[in-house]
């Protein structure tokens, strides 16, 4: 993944892989106002503000894969990234992050998260009491995410899922079935956290989690970002 | 998705075929009109407004301005406005892209639409005091920013699809001045083109509950002779939803992508 940005802001593959506009390579920066989590009018922690994953986009290991779908995954990995839906300018989903900042919205019934990269998209979070609603898409990249809060922890539900998603680069595959859930939390005024449980009866024989932790942007808001389109970049 | 996608663009089918009908009968019509204020297909204004959305008092911020959040349908141009004044490099461009029956008009090529582009899409609209978010449907399925927390423009390095956008509130109506564009996207299906002098000012009035007006005023002194003004609708649709609207799925022209050409 460390590879694919540096290859990402050479220009000549920019015009290929996308419109990069202007990143600046010194975007994660700590903060010097070290400090608890803000607090949003409701009392909530106050998740929003431009974060960038550290480390890696990949997930630490491989999750316990079903015969079937391990299989999938290794003819992945020996095509080398043949198919990649991030390489046809298609949405990563909801597991699968890119190195470039999200931004978080929150308000008390909806919190939004915006993506510089990828498809420069967004997520919803409804957390205003409705269930998991599959009548009008039953199958989409970012599935349906209903949240709650649970103490300072905001809890994200997502299931609805299509299956071309990977769930990184690597090409780990997932079923239709996944079911993920999201534990985001903002430990200090300078770091989030996002606790992953994936499940997928039809290809994991046990549950998958896994611990991200995101470093506040300061300084710099999202950028226009937007994947491919090499004809009309150059006109 | 499906449906909405097929029924809306079915619909813009049957209208670009009826535009194109009536623009010949008007062309047969009027041989020589000058064709700086020619109507274009794409661009013939509205006979009538939309039937009006749901009634009810505006629904309003904490800090009492009113909340523009809510599911709304794409902005509907309202009838009367009048014909833009271009300058001729633009009028026959427009000419040309329209008789060409927008066959190059970006936005089927998956890019962004820019500002003010109509889409046929719903949108979500997200306020809180300092940002209010633009959430499109399609096409495509991404969004705008309304900087509420800052009164001048950032230096805009490298032009943008979407600008750069400051938001600030006159009484209760929300006033969006968006410069920094690039010129690749067109205002409408009839091409109407701009420069990278583009500037764009949205004054957006919920009305009450279900309707939004939305004046848009378009200046750009490389294209157009004086400001264009447009005045639009926008509908809260409060039983509807956006939709994962994802183009590049059925992208036609993948030979422009990246992925399976390199």
């Amino acid at each position: 993944m460390r590879k694919r940005l540096s290859n990402t802001l050479l220009p000549s593959v920019a015009v290929g892989a996308g419109l990069l506009l202007g990143v600046s390579p010194a975007w994660a920066q700590h903060g010097k106002n070290e400090g608890p989590a803000p607090r949003a009018l409701d009392g909530k922690v106050d998740l929003s503000g431009v974060w960038t994953v550290s480390g890696s986009t990949d997930l630490p290991s491989d999750p316990a894969y079903l015969p079937a779908a391990k299989k999938l995954y290794e003819e992945r990995k020996a095509s080398g990234g043949k198919g990649d839906p991030e390489k046809q300018c298609l949405p990563n989903g909801v597991v699968r992050i890119e190195p470039l900042p999200y931004k978080i919205v929150q308000t008390p019934k909806l919190v939004v998260l915006l993506s510089e990269g990828n498809t420069h998209s967004y997520r919803r979070f409804f957390l205003d009491g409705r269930p998991h609603n599959l009548d009008l898409e039953p199958n989409t990249w970012n599935g349906n995410s209903i949240g709650h809060w649970e103490g300072d922890t905001l809890v994200v539900d997502t299931i609805g899922f299509n299956d071309k998603s990977w769930l990184d680069s690597t090409g780990k595959p997932h079923s239709e079935a996944l079911h993920v859930i999201e534990r985001y939390s903002r430990p200090d005024l300078n770091h989030l956290q996002i606790a992953y449980n994936l499940d997928d009866p039809q290809m994991f024989s046990q549950p998958y989690t896994f611990t991200r932790t995101f470093t506040r942007v300061i300084g710099r808001d999202l950028k226009e970002y937007f994947c491919a389109m090499n004809s009309f970049v150059g006109k | 998705m499906t449906n909405r996608y097929v029924s809306e663009m079915v619909a813009r089918a049957i209208a670009v075929s009826m535009l194109v009908l009536v623009w010949f009968s008007a062309s047969a019509q009027e041989p020589g009109k000058n064709t700086k204020k020619v109507r274009y297909p794409g661009a013939v204004r509205p006979t009538k407004a939309p039937p009006p959305g749901p009634p009810g008092p505006v629904p309003r911020m904490p800090d009492g301005k009113p909340d523009l959040s809510g599911v709304w349908n794409a902005q509907r141009e309202l009838p009367g406005d009048p014909e833009p004044d271009m300058l001729p490099w633009a009028a026959a461009l427009t000419k040309q892209r329209t008789e060409n029956y927008s066959a190059d008009d970006p936005e089927a090529r998956c890019v962004p639409g820019g500002v003010p582009r109509a889409t046929p899409y719903h949108v979500q609209m997200v306020s809180t005091p300092k940002l209010i978010l633009i959430l499109f449907e399609g096409n495509i399925h991404t969004f705008r920013q309304i900087f509420l927390d800052r009164t001048e423009h950032l230096k805009i390095a490298q032009p943008l699809w979407y600008g750069d956008s400051i938001g600030h509130w006159e009484g209760d109506t929300l006033v969006v001045d968006t410069i920094g564009f690039n010129d690749k996207f067109w205002f409408d299906m009839a091409g109407h083109p701009h420069t990278t002098q583009l500037h764009v000012i949205e004054r957006y009035h919920r009305r009450d509950y279900g309707n939004m007006d939305v004046e848009v005023t378009i200046i750009d002194p490389g294209a157009y002779t004086k400001p264009w003004v447009q005045h639009r609708v926008q509908i809260l649709t409060p039983d509807a939803d956006i939709l994962e609207y994802v183009c590049n799925e059925n992208n036609q022209d993948p030979g422009h992508l990246e992925g399976d050409t390199h």
